[in-house]
């Protein structure tokens, strides 16, 4: 069986937004190091990073429900309503798509509570934000383990790369942490370093 | 005032005939520190409201609302108190971060007496055995606040224990959650808190917060009834209030004005002349461009604008003003209105608590881009950044700092954008540099600056 036929298109269609949406929580989670650790990108103000990992993450989540959604209607494998949200159920592989389960679950906590961050306090919704480094893990497992196409080829080349890319920038949050600046200095070196980039451009 | 609640009526109408005119709060003349021996002697001692709830219903009949900015509904506060189990520790709020303010610090030493029994009103209404005064760390305001204190002690009139609690120096040391994050020993930043109900000083355990004014409202509404209270102000926002004037030659006075009485009134702005510049609009202390109203988490209107608008919420907001705290300042026309703003942005970007990325990444951002655009042939995207920027900061901190600096910077790009205009071609209006707006000199260095 090749190519894409009406009864084919909806597998294709869900391992495609399998990927995507892979690569983009992989940008989400290297935006939100560099967003704890008040990394910058080029071009962008700082402030804009944190932005941009809110609105990269909401577009992660179109992709992963398109990918759950296609995957439940597609016929050529059963899977329920219920086996996308609820682990180790699922008649078709259900170890390696109970990860992918517990995943959405995971990833619905962070958008529901950073949603809702005005209306809860900053240290549960900090606790919660935490599960971003459980739900990402168990993401790559179930990309590996649940379709051939991760376990080889182009698709694992691109979650190696997305594994390499978090260790490197793990790496490096752990190595900015020593050099936290205090909560009272952190205005005052912000505009120090602007003020010093005007003088550089004069 | 439109209200929900269900309250008890009112206590009995006024049992002594309120003094008549302004001010209320201070006396006619002069800045001598009013004793307890004066104190009673012109208002007779504390009435209290003699059961839970009657306070509450009186405030809401007088339609008093917070004198600290925010303009809140003191009757829904006390209200929420007297329900609050266990019951909440009660603190009067005279930090007064605003450096463009200096009414809670004239009223503090002026009538101190007022607000402490206010504080004492407020205590019993919240069924609370405990009290704080949290005021500005001032030796001399300091020294006479615990005089006064121990002077009621001494003639056994106080029902609460009073403790005085030093405030830092700060900009946002005043915002309610910093005040409680403060009193639970932490420091003075403002937190994320429930969006409703009062706030909280552990689980379980509420903070009734009342700006000092407030209290000393409260204290003459339990003397006099809340019709004497309507007596000045409008309809809609009764009272008076104390405001903070900052006239175009420079003189500041505090001062106590009815609510709703005219911008005009106030500055001594001529309504019917305008000046050579079409904008700029004559008054008692000269020329005057626009007017700050809110102070730097308010907004500026143009001077001909300002004339012909009350000192009341309900004309304000929709211009995107507020009376905020009560400061006015009318800017001369020889200052250039975006050299000032930008003066104040770069004090505001700094006084962040450092705690949301948006606010202290992106005011700094911002005073950066507002201190080009006030210099000499600034380019000519710097505006539309700073609408950008201004976007994307606001509604994302903790606290109102970033919203709150946004709005006064926006109001600047509106009110002085034939200025921007004029910088782009290299020129300015603004041929007097001293700078004017009041800014404190010094600035956060350390998280200890915060305690």
């Amino acid at each position: 069986m090749t190519g894409i036929t009406h009864t084919t298109a909806l597998w294709y269609a869900s391992r495609a937004t399998g990927v995507v949406t892979m690569l983009l929580l992989t940008a989400v989670l290297l935006l939100g190091i560099l967003v704890n650790r008040q990394g910058r990108l080029p071009g962008l103000p700082a402030f804009a990073v944190t932005g941009l990992h809110r609105n990269v993450s909401l577009l992660a989540v179109a992709f992963l429900a398109i990918h759950v959604i296609t995957a439940i209607v597609d016929p050529y494998v059963t899977i329920g309503l219920a086996a996308a949200v609820l682990p180790f159920i699922s008649g078709y592989k259900p170890f390696w798509l109970g990860l992918g389960a517990i995943s959405l679950d995971l990833i619905a906590a962070l958008i529901v509570t950073s949603l809702a961050r005005a209306r809860m306090s900053r240290r549960a919704w900090r606790g919660i934000h935490w599960l971003a480094y459980a739900a990402w893990p168990l993401a790559v497992v179930h990309s590996i383990g649940s379709s051939s196409d991760g376990r080889g080829g182009l698709v694992l080349g691109v979650l190696v790369g997305c594994v390499l890319a978090v260790a490197a920038a793990l790496a490096w949050r752990l190595s900015r942490a020593a050099r936290e600046i205090p909560r009272a200095g952190r205005a005052a070196a912000a505009l120090s370093h602007m003020s010093a980039r005007k003088a550089d451009l004069s | 005032m439109t209200d929900s609640l269900t309250l008890p009526p009112p206590a009995l109408a006024p049992r002594v005939p309120g003094p008549a005119g302004l001010p209320r709060l201070l006396p006619a003349t002069g800045t001598v520190p009013v004793d307890l021996r004066a104190h009673l002697a012109r208002h007779g001692s504390l009435r209290y409201a003699g059961a839970p709830g009657r306070l509450a219903a009186e405030a809401a009949a007088a339609g008093l609302t917070g004198r600290g900015g925010a303009a809140f509904p003191v009757a829904r506060k006390l209200a929420a108190a007297a329900e609050a189990r266990p019951a909440p520790l009660v603190a009067g709020n005279g930090a007064e971060g605003e450096p463009a303010s200096s009414k809670d610090r004239s009223l503090l030493w002026i009538s101190p007496h007022l607000v402490l029994d206010g504080l004492q009103l407020a205590a019993e209404a919240a069924g609370s055995g405990t009290a704080v005064l949290y005021v500005q760390r001032n030796q001399r305001l300091n020294s006479q606040l615990a005089q006064a204190i121990a002077e009621r002690a001494a003639a056994g009139i106080d029902a609460v224990r009073v403790d005085l609690v030093p405030a830092p120096d700060r900009f946002l040391a005043g915002e309610e959650s910093a005040l409680v994050s403060r009193l639970t020993g932490k420091p003075a930043r403002p937190a994320y808190r429930p969006v409703r109900g009062l706030p909280r000083l552990a689980p379980g355990q509420a903070a009734l917060v009342q700006n000092v004014e407030t209290l000393a409202h409260l204290a003459l509404i339990a003397r006099y009834g809340a019709a004497w209270f309507r007596l000045a102000g409008t309809q809609a926002e009764p009272g008076s209030m104390l405001v903070t004037l900052h006239l175009a030659d420079g003189r500041t006075s505090v001062t106590e004005v009815p609510l709703g009485i005219g911008l005009a009134d106030l500055l001594g702005l001529d309504t019917v002349a305008t000046g050579p510049g079409g904008d700029i609009v004559p008054s008692a202390g000269g020329p005057v461009r626009a007017v700050l109203v809110g102070g730097y988490h308010g907004a500026w209107l143009p001077a001909a604008e300002a004339a012909r608008l009350p000192l009341a919420n309900a004309a304000l907001r929709p211009l995107g003003a507020a009376v905020g705290a009560g400061v006015v300042a009318a800017l001369p026309a020889d200052r250039c209105g975006l050299a000032e703003t930008a003066r104040v942005a770069r004090y505001l970007a700094l006084e962040s608590a450092g705690q949301c990325g948006p606010c202290f990444n992106g005011l700094p951002r911002i005073a950066a881009a507002l201190d080009h655009l006030a210099g000499p042939r600034p380019d000519q995207r710097a505006r539309a950044d700073l609408e950008r920027w201004a976007g994307l900061v606001t509604g994302r901190g903790a606290c109102h700092h970033p919203d709150g600096s946004v709005r006064f910077i926006r109001s600047a790009l509106r009110v002085f954008a034939v200025e921007a205009g004029l910088h782009e071609r290299g020129r300015c209006t603004g041929t007097d540099p001293r700078p004017f707006l009041p800014l404190p000199a010094g600035r956060p260095a350390s998280d200890a600056d915060w305690s």
